[in-house]
């Protein structure tokens, strides 16, 4: 099945949309009254997009959402997500991905804030770049992503990975300030700079290919050891947190 | 003139001596009357289970402490989220519920009435701004004194009077309602850096000991002839071996007053623990119980741990300090000028984790060894032991023994080497749950007078219909039955008016402070005291003449007069 789903255009494009309903299960199990919502207001679907189905699917493996046009304010796309394929061409809103199980988003442009949030499994791929709270926990919550893979082509902003807790994290790019922050397991790859990594890491194992600027001096240095035949630095920490994860750095400045 | 009359309830008022007795209640203007017209409106309860509204006297509703614990918990605002509809507004959070979100769920258990359990006086306002915004509930907000300056000072004097005029003036500044002392003299200690170990341990500087701050209080209470007696927080709280330090507090206990308690002690579970370490704690649930069974100058809570998320909040610092240094968690600690401070931490309580296995246990034993059920109040010190929406489970465990064991089978596998509870059979009856959460806490409150806690002519019309047939229910084979009736009512009226109907809120409501207001002779009048002025000046970050809680933050209210023997 191959459902295809083009943004309107809209008077007030800046206004974000809800619509935690574009899953490929709701399309799978049939739906005749799917609703978003713009402020209070709810919506069906039929306003904000054009709908286009193809095709059967005999389980929600075999259902394709495919999102065109302007979605760069469409909100929590993919959310609860547990099969299935989400292809998005443009950018995409904030909350992408959130509590995603199992199945594929792929991210053409860039994704805002919050992607893959608390994602327990799947895989979700952003060629763009990626906002603040990439593969996050949320507010107050000790534990975010528990499973399942996030790789950002682009940059990616600050807290990336916060209390990361399973799975695995890539950024091609650099990442913003307090990458991998209270992380408890789990692994982050950074192949470009960031800053502050891993503040207060309980656990898990964390790879910065680039730079560290203002790194925490509360982490532990082991020595060098080679990775991939390149020499690097292994710290373990945060031990101002008791942690006992271990990160290695290819270069790192700490706070003057 | 508006008249309601509820034909076939079963009623159980246990201040009026009713168990179980089919008979009609009429209500005229909110007051329970004799008989009304033939126009009156008509519930029939159709033989349901009526009781008086229940009383919760001792919760963390409303005020700065339980606010920060919002503040510091997002995720417990994702739990429980109910959109607004028709007369009801919006809630969010599980342990630390908006004001509507506790009001309404109180609301649908029945319950019409609530004790906040610590307000700092300096924080007064914020607590009386969130009563009003709790409008399904009466409310009343005990007033910590545990580690207040002026008081320490005049106790250290040996001067009981003064204690009893600061007091005084205290509570009709910031309308407080009765004396709360939690962990009198610890929070104070640890502004020090430490905390008190014994009750006999003195404080820094002031040189006052907790048991003299624990006396000198009880007899200043009478002093000033206040409805309710001492609230007592003990000392160690949550400390293994603390039951020595709750039996010598007992201990200093007179009996002062011959129509209520003399003590009423808080959350008791909290301080009955045996052993020396986390590792070898145990339940000393009997001994506390045998003292209590022979003391009736005491009344006690029981503040049940039941297993699940929750947030503790408290006065006590020190000891939420401690539990950071346990949990590793987030955490906050806040100090309130020269009168208390407070402590708020996120646990979760584990049926895997044998300590909280043993807590969990020790509440259940406090309540079914305690002979007499108006010394033992239904409580989980809300939400330190575990939100209120639990009552009804911890009403099922008293009821039913068979529940109980099916619970204590989950528990962790050693609790039983720990604990007495398996060797306990006694069941609770209707009659015993009816005190333990309406007329007990009406009585210990001082508050039956006031047409609280029964059913009787004059009292208010404050009632709580149960979908529940006594007669047709074994509480001890169908613990589901007890649960599901006590979570929500068929109705619960507030002053005569239909507020919940199974669970839903029909009105906007408009709650009552009850507070008290002691009249002090001017020779004992701080307003006119020197000394107090200049200290208050010198030490207080704000002037005395702003200190005191102006009436436009009290809408309704009864203000109780009494006359201070000073």
């Amino acid at each position: 099945m191959k459902v295809t789903l083009e943004v309107k255009p809209r008077q007030k494009p800046y206004l974000p949309i809800e619509a935690e309903g574009i899953v490929p299960r709701t399309f799978f199990e049939g739906t005749d009254s799917l609703t978003v919502f713009r402020g209070n207001k709810e919506l069906p679907l039929e306003e904000i997009f054009n709908v286009a189905i193809e095709g059967e699917a005999e389980s929600v493996d075999e259902v394709e959402i495919i999102i065109l046009g302007d979605s760069s304010r469409i909100k929590r796309v993919g959310e609860y997500m547990d099969g299935g394929r989400i292809h998005i061409t443009g950018d995409i809103g904030m909350h992408c991905g959130n509590f995603m199980s199992a199945g594929e988003i792929v991210i053409d442009g860039n994704a805002d804030a919050w992607l893959g949030r608390e994602m327990r499994g799947g895989r979700i791929r952003c060629h763009g770049s990626a906002g603040d709270y990439c593969a996050a926990g949320y507010r107050g919550e000790k534990r975010g992503m528990r499973g399942g893979t996030v790789e950002v082509f682009g940059d990616a902003g600050d807290f990336t990975a916060e209390t990361l807790a399973g799975g695995s994290v890539i950024i091609h790019g650099n990442a913003g300030d307090l990458s991998g922050v209270d992380m408890k397991e789990g692994e982050l790859t950074i192949m470009g700079d960031t800053s502050r990594a891993c503040a207060n890491m309980s656990g898990g194992m964390a790879y910065v290919h680039g730079t560290v600027n203002d790194m925490i001096p509360t982490f532990r240095k082991i020595g060098q050891e080679k990775v991939n035949g390149e020499p690097y630095t292994r710290f373990s920490g945060d031990i101002a947190n008791r942690g006992k994860g271990t990160l290695f750095i290819r270069n790192y400045k700490y706070l003057d | 003139m508006t008249e309601l009359l509820i034909r076939n309830a079963c009623v159980i008022d246990p201040l009026n001596d009713i168990c179980g007795e089919v008979m009609d209640i009429a209500v005229r203007d909110g007051k329970i009357v004799e008989s009304v017209g033939s126009g009156a409106e008509v519930i029939d309860a159709g033989g349901s289970l009526t009781m008086p509204g229940g009383i919760d006297s001792h919760t963390h509703i409303c005020g700065t402490k339980v606010n920060f614990g919002r503040y510091m918990s997002p995720e417990d605002m994702r739990a429980g989220r109910t959109a607004r509809r028709g007369h009801m507004h919006s809630t969010s959070g599980y342990s630390v519920p908006t004001t509507y979100g506790t009001s309404y769920r109180y609301s649908a258990m029945g319950y019409t009435t609530a004790l906040e359990g610590a307000m700092a006086p300096l924080e007064a306002r914020h607590t009386h701004e969130e009563f009003t915004h709790t409008p399904l509930q009466d409310m009343m907000a005990n007033t910590l004194f545990d580690g207040n300056w002026p008081i320490m000072q005049a106790i250290h004097d040996g001067d009981i009077r003064r204690a009893a005029a600061i007091v005084g003036w205290t509570l009709s500044a910031v309308k407080g309602f009765a004396i709360k002392l939690t962990n009198p003299g610890g929070t104070e200690a640890w502004g020090w850096g430490k905390d008190v170990a014994s009750i006999r341990d003195p404080v820094p500087h002031f040189e006052v000991t907790p048991a003299e701050i624990i006396r000198a209080m009880i007899e200043a209470n009478e002093m000033l002839n206040l409805p309710h007696s001492v609230h007592l927080h003990c000392n160690c709280l949550g400390k293994p071996g603390n039951h020595q330090c709750t039996l010598e507090t007992f201990d200093l206990v007179p009996n002062a007053n011959n129509k209520r308690q003399s003590l009423y002690a808080t959350h008791v579970q909290f301080h009955s623990y045996g052993g020396s370490s986390w590792r070898d704690i145990c339940s000393r649930s009997e001994e506390i119980c045998r003292a209590i069974n022979s003391k009736p100058q005491i009344v006690i809570d029981m503040g049940q741990v039941m297993f699940g998320k929750t947030t503790t909040m408290t006065a006590d610092g020190p000891m939420e300090f401690n539990l950071y240094r346990l949990y590793h968690n987030k955490w906050s600690n806040h100090d309130v000028e020269l009168e208390t401070g407070s402590g708020i931490i996120p646990v979760y309580y584990s049926r895997k984790n044998l300590v909280n296995s043993i807590m969990w246990s020790i509440g259940l034993e406090l309540a079914l060894l305690t002979d007499n059920p108006w010394q033992c109040i239904l409580s989980t010190d809300n939400p330190n032991g575990a939100p209120f929406v639990k009552y009804p489970e911890i009403m099922a465990l008293l009821m039913s023994k068979r529940y109980r064991n099916e619970i204590f089978g989950t528990v962790h596998p050693d609790t039983e080497h720990n604990v007495p509870l398996a060797a306990i059979d006694r069941e609770l009856t209707w009659n015993d749950i009816a005190i333990m959460t309406r007329g007990a806490p009406a009585k210990a409150l001082g508050i039956e007078d006031l047409g609280k806690g029964h059913l009787g002519e004059g009292a208010d019309a404050d009632i709580a219909i149960y979908p529940i047939n006594i007669n047709e229910t074994d509480p001890a084979t169908s613990a589901e039955e007890v649960i599901r009736a006590f979570g929500q009512t068929d109705y619960t009226i507030k002053r005569g008016r239909v507020v919940c109907r199974q669970g839903t809120c029909m009105v906007d409501g408009k709650n009552t402070t009850i507070w008290v207001d002691p009249h002090i002779s001017e020779n004992y009048s701080m307003d006119h005291d020197p000394e107090f002025a200049k200290n208050f000046d010198r030490y207080y970050t704000v002037r005395m003449s702003n200190y005191p809680v102006q009436e436009e933050y009290i809408r309704r209210n009864l203000c109780i007069e009494t006359e201070a023997q000073l």
